[in-house]
């Protein structure tokens, strides 16, 4: 892509952002998404093919849809409040239609569909702006109208979402679905406790970034984008393998990797709601999670994947992708546990 | 406490910096040098406990097993050394250092003073042990291994976390030493049992208990050598270690709630002990003698008396070692005929008389021979269970001839008879697999002399 278009598209894609985290005007944070949406449409273009155009068009209608509901949750609450001010909403209606329209922007359950298709066709750099930049403005939306969400209907859509995460990632070899699969069910813990201690959110979010940051990274490395490729890292750059799987069993939750504390301080708040099932099917559905990272991790790292003699002899290029902060990277997402008090400190 | 963590973590160091020559001698010194400090931790109060900081402490109960955790280390380095021979640099050192990193999460968890912390550590035992099954085990079951053996502990151990921050929201603290007296008391309700079942799943999942018992086989007949010596000397006694500290807390709900877990390990005891005797697989048979000797300690925990205390933690001290030892002297078989078929490998005692000499031993402790602590910790076991009830002596007395049964069987079976013909040429033993032996029955020996160090807190 030329360098001038890229560059205006990653400035309005960081801008969009910002305005939506800093306004205090309804009218701005719906400007910020429309603009988000619309940024990050090209990016996914970058290479056209008829997946990319697909996932761009699922992913703009998606999320056209979810910020007309926005905007008519918006005029509600201005009917029942008449000011535009960022804070909690003034009627359920609106609070209700605001949540499911920030749902379906994240990719939460029963609104996921996108999230695997769209995560498909499109590159993998893309795809990690997908995941992680992309999430940050809905949750800091829903971060603000925390007080007045709407208990059922939020722990419904993020229990459902983390089974669906769970299970909808099984079946899976593609690893980019695996990730949009991921990214389902990490939300759903995210969602979770946004109504008990808002903070825990913005700290599962900013660990969660970190781990998928550093996945996608290692997957870019080597353009691996299905298990086969994936197993083939032994070949071109072995200490990738470990990386790889200490990340994976870091995203599956394992103490004492970095992983394991969002899941680790979000039981701890539920518990202390006296909310004690939630909890405890929530850390047992993120096991179905934990099958297909091992199953990776296996593939990868811990055995020799059957492939062909072909495949075992690859040519050992000089690396060519910029490996942007993945040592760093690497490190905190697996030793960032003994830090946990503070993360307190810091949110 | 740092003072055996500090020295455990420069192992790493130690064994990347080594020599491709020197990594076994300087690795198997140094562990063995950090084991002798643990023997400080023989002077202990018999009513209190050696608190070293805010984080770890050593009781009378902790402190055999850190014992036994830190002694096992150089077996196991000395006995992983024939099957890495073949193996790269890299990888040799890879598996020292998943060893070492082992040794130091295992010992953090024993010493542990915070429930939590014990729980992180707990859980962190897993993932070293989960490699070293599915990277360095021999065949393609180990995958299999590695994911029940993964997902079988985490299923019990995640409703044990919920059950952990629950505790620490409505008594005020984990801290194990304040617990003692701050727990209230439980009453039969709903929720009360299921908080029971939640913070003692975990440990009989790994100790473990009949129903859940599936991963053990799998995981121990899979993995190396070493792997298999830990798994069967330290991580079940984990289990065990966990459920005499959160015992403690949970009465009196566990005189109601134990009974179908008690049934379930007195009936497992007995099954698993005539599994052995039907077994072709030396590894497998060992494995089910594990579950069999660890279901009587499961049972001693449960009925908690002073008596069954006692016999819970000889026995786990006497169990580790001896199933250790067996399952490096099957693991000498194993070297020498690269198959776990018993029948395989018959009358070994004309070929390796003093392997032989190893053999009788490892079995007779392993039956539980007088004056062996095997044998105290068995013989605490009984009578507490008589006196809980008077039915048990049946089964336990049956568990009591089964085990003679199938140790004697394994013996047999494998030293004595007519030798089978294509043995003729197996490589002679070597020194360090007479050292190996050496080392494991000789503090068990030794401990036959004064066992009350390995009698636990209530002797």
């Amino acid at each position: 892509m030329n360098p001038f278009i890229s560059i205006t598209l990653l400035t309005t894609l960081i801008l969009s952002t910002t305005i939506v985290t800093i306004s205090s005007h309804w009218l701005f944070a719906w400007i910020g998404l429309e603009m988000n949406m619309m940024a990050i449409i090209p990016i996914m273009m970058k290479k056209p093919n008829p997946r990319a155009t697909e996932a761009s068009a699922k992913y703009f209608l998606t999320q056209t849809t979810a910020s007309s509901l926005l905007m008519l949750a918006i005029i509600i609450n201005l009917m029942h409040s008449s000011q535009w001010t960022i804070m909690k909403l003034f009627d359920p209606t609106a609070s209700i239609l605001m949540t499911m329209a920030l749902a379906i922007k994240l990719g939460l359950s029963p609104f996921h569909f996108w999230v695997p298709e769209v995560t498909q066709g499109i590159p993998l750099s893309t795809g990690l702006i997908l995941l992680t930049w992309q999430k940050l403005a809905p949750i800091s939306i829903l971060y603000q109208i925390s007080p007045s969400i709407n208990l059922h209907l939020m722990i419904t859509m993020s229990f459902l979402s983390i089974l669906i995460g769970g299970w909808g990632g099984l079946n899976q070899t593609q690893l980019r679905k695996i990730m949009a699969y991921s990214s389902i069910a990490h939300m759903g813990w995210m969602t979770t406790i946004l109504l008990y201690n808002p903070t825990l959110t913005l700290l599962n979010l900013l660990i969660y970034i970190v781990m998928t940051f550093t996945m996608f990274m290692l997957l870019i490395q080597n353009s691996t984008t299905t298990t086969l490729l994936l197993s083939q890292t032994w070949n071109t750059v072995p200490i990738m393998t470990t990386f790889t799987m200490l990340t994976l069993l870091s995203m599956g939750g394992l103490p004492p990797l970095t992983g394991f504390m969002p899941k680790w301080m979000i039981i701890q708040e539920l518990t202390k709601n006296k909310t004690l099932i939630l909890p405890t099917l929530m850390a047992i559905t993120a096991l179905l999670n934990l099958y297909f990272y091992m199953r990776l991790t296996y593939s990868t790292a811990l055995t020799l994947f059957p492939s062909t003699n072909n495949m075992k002899m690859k040519w050992q290029f000089y690396p060519t992708k910029q490996m942007t902060l993945l040592p760093t990277a690497i490190v905190l997402s697996t030793m960032l546990l003994p830090l946990t008090p503070a993360f307190f400190i810091l949110l | 406490m740092l003072k055996f963590i500090i020295p455990t973590i420069m192992l790493m160091p130690l064994t990347w910096l080594s020599k491709s020559n020197f990594i076994w001698i300087n690795t198997t010194t140094h562990s063995l040098l950090i084991s002798f400090t643990s023997l400080l931790l023989l002077n202990q109060f018999n009513d209190n406990s050696l608190n070293y900081s805010l984080m770890f402490f050593s009781d009378p109960l902790s402190a055999p097993l850190l014992m036994l955790t830190m002694w096992l280390l150089p077996l196991m380095l000395m006995a992983s050394q024939s099957h890495l021979l073949k193996e790269p640099l890299a990888r040799k050192k890879l598996y020292i250092t998943m060893l070492v990193m082992l040794q130091v999460l295992l010992i953090m968890t024993f010493t542990a003073m915070e429930l939590i912390m014990f729980y992180i550590m707990f859980e962190a035992t897993l993932i070293p042990t989960l490699i070293i099954i599915t990277r360095w085990g021999n065949q393609t079951e180990r995958l299999n291994a590695g994911l029940y053996f993964l997902f079988y502990t985490l299923m019990g151990s995640l409703p044990l976390l919920v059950a952990l921050t629950y505790l620490q929201n409505t008594v005020g603290s984990l801290n194990f030493l304040l617990l003692q007296y701050w727990a209230q008391p439980l009453s039969t309700s709903w929720s009360n049992t299921f908080m029971w079942l939640a913070c003692m799943m975990a440990f009989l999942v790994k100790m473990p208990l009949y129903g859940l018992h599936l991963w053990l086989p799998k995981a121990h007949v899979e993995a190396p050598i070493a792997g298999s010596m830990v798994l069967a000397a330290v991580l079940l006694k984990l289990g065990g270690y966990g459920m005499l500290r959160i015992t403690s807390i949970l009465n009196p709900l566990t005189e109601h709630m134990a009974y179908p877990f008690l049934v379930l390990s007195l009936w497992g005891m007995i099954m698993t002990s005539s599994i052995c005797l039907r077994q072709t697989d030396l590894k497998s048979l060992i494995a089910y003698s594990s579950i069999s000797h660890m279901a009587l300690i499961i049972a001693a925990v449960l009925i908690q008396t002073p008596w069954s205390y006692m016999g819970a933690t000889a026995l786990m001290i006497a169990h580790g070692l001896t199933s250790s030892m067996l399952f490096c002297l099957a693991n000498s078989n194993y070297e020498r005929i690269h198959s776990r078929t018993m029948i395989l490998a018959r009358g070994l005692q004309i070929f390796f008389p003093l392997m032989a000499t190893w053999w009788l031993l490892a079995c007779l402790t392993n039956l539980a021979l007088p004056p062996t602590i095997n044998l105290i910790g068995e013989l605490l076991v009984i009578m507490s269970t008589f006196s809980w009830s008077n039915l048990t002596i049946i089964l336990m007395g049956v568990n009591i001839v089964i085990t003679a049964l199938y140790s004697l069987y394994m013996l047999i079976m494998t030293q004595r008879g007519k030798h089978t013909h294509h043995i003729n040429n197996l490589t002679p033993t070597f020194t360090r697999e007479h050292a190996l032996m050496a080392l494991h029955i000789i503090p068990l020996l030794l401990l036959s002399l004064n066992p009350k160090i390995i009698l636990g807190p209530l002797y």
